[in-house]
């Protein structure tokens, strides 16, 4: 995923140079940087960084498959650099088994909580997502699910709504 | 200069000692506290998450709370590092090395009080050093002209990357996506749109906050889950502060009285460089209590000085980080950025004249940082079992705070689902950098800089007629470009002195 990652990032990163060069000009009629120049700097060092990190990232795929051995654990930058100035392998601050399908489901419950928040209001879709959510990790404690269900995402609605006047979208029901 | 100190502060003591500024004060330092116990979800999350909390509040009231979950979260994050071997804040990390053991042997009491001492301690040199140094900071740098300030966004986006050891080149591109995000919107020198693909939504650029929450918020909990922090079960603990054993010896005090300071200093000189920040200021100030120490073969089996030096480092830091913030404008980590964009969004613009134009609120938010840490250090000792109590509630029930604050917040910002959406993208992407080893922080630090960024490249192309020597022949910049010089040749040369020795060690292997 790593290396498909990386990819995606240089196909942006193409994208976004080729668009910027087609929409936006250079240079303005009296020679100075125009809207088009800054973007074209980035885009074409985006460009440039990401292929090399594409290339090094396919690089390390292939001495891990030839050594038999896979990192399946990747750690943020912070961990590494903090297990490195201790002289401790990264695994020690951040390893272990990983949860890839919980990941997809909450991702998955949070985009269906985005699509249905103008449609059925803010207050009904804090609730449906709750419920769906906690009854989906949380299943042995119904009771403390419905009821931590009802009172967070009211308490929220009532913080935002009521206290800090902000506009929440509002559904057929009225909140 | 005594003076003008002692009526800079009296005057930020009336906006921050006064019961709206105090109020939220509180509130910020105990949000800051249980930002820091949960494991994963640091402060950078934790303010840019809270953001839309401060919509009804003055700027002034606003950045108080916001800074008080700041420097609050380093006292927060040290509780789960002495208790469960777990730092709830990357800075508290070197913490877990003696804090645990302390705990292991009966100690955890002590090792508390201790740890809120030296947060204390380190947290208030700190704010006494921003009060001596950011005045004369933003003095010198008000002569600062588009070339200087081009090189410190530069110099700080590059340490920044720097310190990520084996990703720093992810941690570079991590900073052009941000440049690149930044560049969305309506030019400002030209006033042509770019990248906005004809929505009306775009044309005000791509809104920090929602991004910052996204790449944080959302990212840090998705990996959060990843690693199966809600599948484990709540830790049940129980400490309480009428025990005698709750308290540290006279030893305690007696053998850390210079580590205190030490810790302070090193960190400070950790969170006033841009990008080094907390988590290295920690590390360092454990590293040098351990190295002069008489007894190093005591560290990491519960010595008392291997816990003040991180926690008296980190929180300096975390004050050192606001110099840079308050007077020239440029952040140094991802939580400052998330400040920074807060200032912004309040039209507060950090930089030289922030403290000749608004000086109300650059000393009321000083003062406040002075109050902050004593009603930190009270919360720490007394509210100890309190704290202790939120490790009760399992992960799972968390997760789902967490997403509804981020999206409801991101919503409440713009009344915008189209920023609501930018969220959720920004949120899978956060994910993605942060498991394969990306910088949400310098995504964020060139997003809020990168306007300036921009304008101050482009002001020097224009002077200097397309030459760019103005980033050689005005001395401070000089001074810069050989800063940036240095950053970016010297790790390349040991790399690839690295390089040439393992193959001349593998050829003649070979031979």
């Amino acid at each position: 995923m790593k290396k498909w990652f990386a990819a995606a990032l240089l196909l942006l990163a193409i994208g976004y140079t080729a668009y910027g060069l087609s929409t936006l000009s250079l240079y303005t009629s009296s020679g100075r940087p125009a809207a088009g120049f800054f973007p074209l700097l980035i885009g074409v060092m985006l460009i440039v960084t990401c292929t090399i990190n594409l290339w090094n990232d396919i690089r390390e795929r292939r001495a891990e498959e030839q050594a038999g051995v896979s990192h399946t654990h990747q750690t943020d930058p912070v961990a590494e650099g903090t297990a490195e100035a201790m002289g401790i392998h990264t695994d020690a601050l951040d390893g272990g088994p990983e949860y890839g399908r919980d990941v997809a489901i909450t991702f998955a419950y949070l985009c269906g909580f985005v699509a249905i928040l103008k449609l059925v209001g803010a207050l009904p879709a804090m609730l449906i997502f709750m419920l769906i959510f906690l009854f989906t990790f949380n299943r042995p404690h119904p009771v403390s699910n419905v009821l931590y269900s009802l009172a967070l995402p009211g308490g929220l609605y009532l913080l935002f709504k009521v206290l800090l006047n902000a506009s929440l979208p509002t559904g057929p029901l009225g909140f | 200069m005594l003076a003008d100190i002692v009526s800079n502060l009296s005057l930020g003591l009336s906006v921050a000692a006064s019961p709206e500024g105090l109020l939220f004060l509180v509130i910020g330092a105990f949000v800051g506290m249980i930002v820091g116990l949960f494991p994963g979800f640091g402060p950078a999350a934790g303010i840019a998450v809270l953001i839309p909390m401060t919509f009804g509040l003055t700027p002034t009231i606003a950045i108080i709370m916001l800074a008080g979950i700041y420097y609050g979260s380093m006292y927060g994050g040290t509780i789960t590092s002495i208790l469960i071997n777990t730092p709830g804040e990357s800075a508290t990390v070197a913490s877990t090395l003696d804090g645990y053991p302390l705990a292991q042997k009966g100690r955890a009491g002590p090792a508390l009080v201790m740890q809120a001492i030296a947060s204390f301690f380190g947290g208030t040199i700190g704010v006494i050093l921003i009060t001596a140094l950011a005045p004369s900071l933003a003095n010198f740098a008000a002569s600062f002209g588009p070339s200087e300030y081009f090189l410190i966004i530069a110099v700080g986006l590059l340490m920044l990357t720097t310190m990520m050891g084996d990703n720093k080149f992810k941690g570079f591109i991590s900073a052009l996506i941000g440049f690149a995000i930044g560049t969305v919107g309506v030019d400002v020198m030209s006033g042509q749109q770019r990248y906005t693909f004809g929505s009306p939504e775009l044309i005000g650029g791509v809104y920090f906050v929602a991004v910052a929450i996204g790449l944080f918020g959302i990212g840090e909990l998705l990996h959060c889950i990843l690693n199966g922090q809600h599948r484990q079960p709540a830790k049940r603990l129980r400490i309480s502060f009428r025990d005698k054993e709750f308290w540290p010896t006279r030893q305690d005090y007696h053998e850390s009285r210079f580590t205190f300071w030490r810790g302070s200093a090193i960190g400070f000189i950790a969170g006033v460089l841009p990008g080094s920040g907390a988590t290295l200021g920690s590390i360092i100030g454990y590293s040098v209590e351990k190295k002069i120490a008489k007894d190093p073969e005591n560290f990491g089996k519960g010595e008392m000085r291997g816990l003040v030096a991180p926690e008296a480092a980190n929180n300096a830091a975390s004050a050192g980080a606001m110099v840079p913030l308050l007077s020239l404008g440029i952040p140094g980590s991802g939580a400052t950025a998330v400040l920074l964009g807060a200032f912004l969004m309040w039209g507060l613009q950090p930089g030289p004249l922030l403290i000749v134009n608004d000086p109300e609120f650059v000393w009321g938010l000083i003062a406040s940082m002075y109050l902050g840490n004593m009603i930190l250090i009270a919360l720490s000792i007394f509210a100890i079992p309190l704290f202790v109590k939120f490790l009760d509630v399992p992960y799972v029930n968390v997760v789902p705070v967490i997403v509804l604050l981020c999206v409801i917040g991101a919503y409440a910002i713009n009344a915008s689902i189209v920023e609501t959406w930018i969220l959720v993208i920004s949120g899978l992407i956060g994910f993605a950098m942060k498991k394969y080893g990306y910088s949400p922080a310098a995504t964020v630090l060139a997003l809020v800089l990168g306007s300036m960024a921009e304008e101050t490249f482009l002001q020097t192309y224009i002077i200097s007629q397309g030459t760019m020597n103005l980033f050689w022949v005005r001395p401070v910049s000089l001074v810069l470009s050989l800063i940036l010089l240095t950053v970016v040749v010297v790790p390349l040369a040991i790399s690839l002195s690295r390089k040439a020795k393992s193959y001349k060690a593998n050829s003649t292997r070979k031979v």
